[in-house]
């Protein structure tokens, strides 16, 4: 149910990776002086830095700017540390209206997803339901988690969702869902919703 | 000037045209001689809730202790607040409707109509209805048990 910064670790991962082997391959073509002769840099038993380094990092601009740098680099870290967080990243209200000249109309998507569990707790053999709503009303994305007992019909429950559940909130929201999934469980719980059947008694008003 | 929270409608005679002459001076004499008729913003709230309420798939939320516990209730009356200016109102209305129906065309019919009902009943001209969905039910909710009649 939740999502993870898996898109954000891929990307950085690649950059740092490809960061890496050039520094490795650099290193490599110096230590063997390969570097030398192709890129013209000083030969890899020569000294580079002759003089002294601290009257290099004496100056004041070089230590701001070290520090600068520094921070800069810890602040990354530490977003892409936050990042690793799961997060619902439930949808906003939607808006169900076209224009706004005549006035709003909105729906919040935990109003659709009680909706959306009421439904399924219906079907045979769901124990309990959880669904979340994301995306926009014009492409929403649902994700639901059903936890169903060790007695159910999987396979018609999946049917039901396809043929019921996923259509009628297409319906609601008059629009076709971008992505749809279902995570079922496994539950040694009975169904405590019970089950529906059609009264054939005498309403007594 | 009229008492907070209340709104004086001009007084039209039935064809449309105000009492005593359509120049102005004359009219506006008699219609002050012979009182006013001020509605309240709250009266408007309430005919609104009750027009959204009677519209088949629209309804409130009832029982409860100052909101907390309430249910919905496709008979109850939805909750509705008005903003006025002048002759023009605002309408804002919280409303549960019936699941799968579609959103947009259930709440823009229940917009035209609460729209021509009160403008109808009231005289003040309706310009938008913002309309909240609070809730939605499958008409088919049940606990497991019972229901005693």
């Amino acid at each position: 149910m939740r999502q993870t910064a898996g898109t954000l670790n891929r990307i950085w991962l690649t950059i740092l990776g490809i960061l890496a082997l050039a520094a490795g391959v650099a290193l490599l073509l110096q230590s063997s002086g390969q570097m030398h002769v192709l890129a013209n840099t000083a030969p890899s038993g020569d000294r580079v830095v002759t003089g002294d380094l601290h009257a290099v990092f004496a100056a004041s601009w070089v230590v701001v700017i070290m520090l600068v740098v520094g921070v800069i680099m810890g602040v990354l870290g530490l977003l892409w540390v936050i990042a690793q967080i799961p997060r619902k990243n439930t949808a906003g209200a939607y808006r169900l209206h076209d224009d706004g000249g005549e006035g709003f109309t909105v729906c919040e998507p935990s109003v659709l997803a009680t909706a959306v569990e009421n439904q399924v707790n219906t079907l045979p053999g769901v124990v309990t339901s959880s669904a979340l709503l994301r995306g926009t009303a014009k492409a929403a994305d649902l994700t639901l988690k059903v936890t169903v007992n060790d007695r159910t019909d999987v396979q018609d429950l999946i049917r039901r969702f396809e043929t019921s559940t996923l259509p009628d909130l297409s319906s609601a929201l008059e629009a076709p869902l971008q992505r749809s999934r279902v995570q079922i469980d496994i539950s040694g719980r009975t169904q405590s919703t019970g089950t529906v059947v059609h009264s054939t008694g005498t309403v007594v008003q | 000037m009229n008492p907070q929270g209340a709104h004086k409608l001009p007084f039209d005679r039935p064809g449309g045209r105000d009492v005593g002459g359509s120049d102005g001076s004359g009219g506006d004499v008699e219609m002050g001689s012979r009182g006013h008729t001020v509605v309240a913003d709250k009266v408007i709230e309430k005919i609104a809730g009750q027009v959204a309420g009677d519209a088949s798939s629209a309804g409130g939320s009832s029982g409860g202790f100052f909101g907390i516990g309430a249910h919905a209730d496709l008979s109850a009356r939805p909750k509705a607040s008005v903003e006025l200016t002048g002759n023009i109102a605002t309408l804002s209305v919280e409303v549960g409707m019936l699941y799968p129906v579609p959103l947009r065309q259930a709440t823009e019919a229940l917009r035209q109509r609460i729209r021509a009902k009160v403008t109808e009943l009231t005289g003040v001209e309706v310009r938008q209805v913002d309309i909240k969905v609070s809730w939605l039910t499958t008409g088919a909710e049940t606990n497991g048990r019972r229901r005693l009649l």
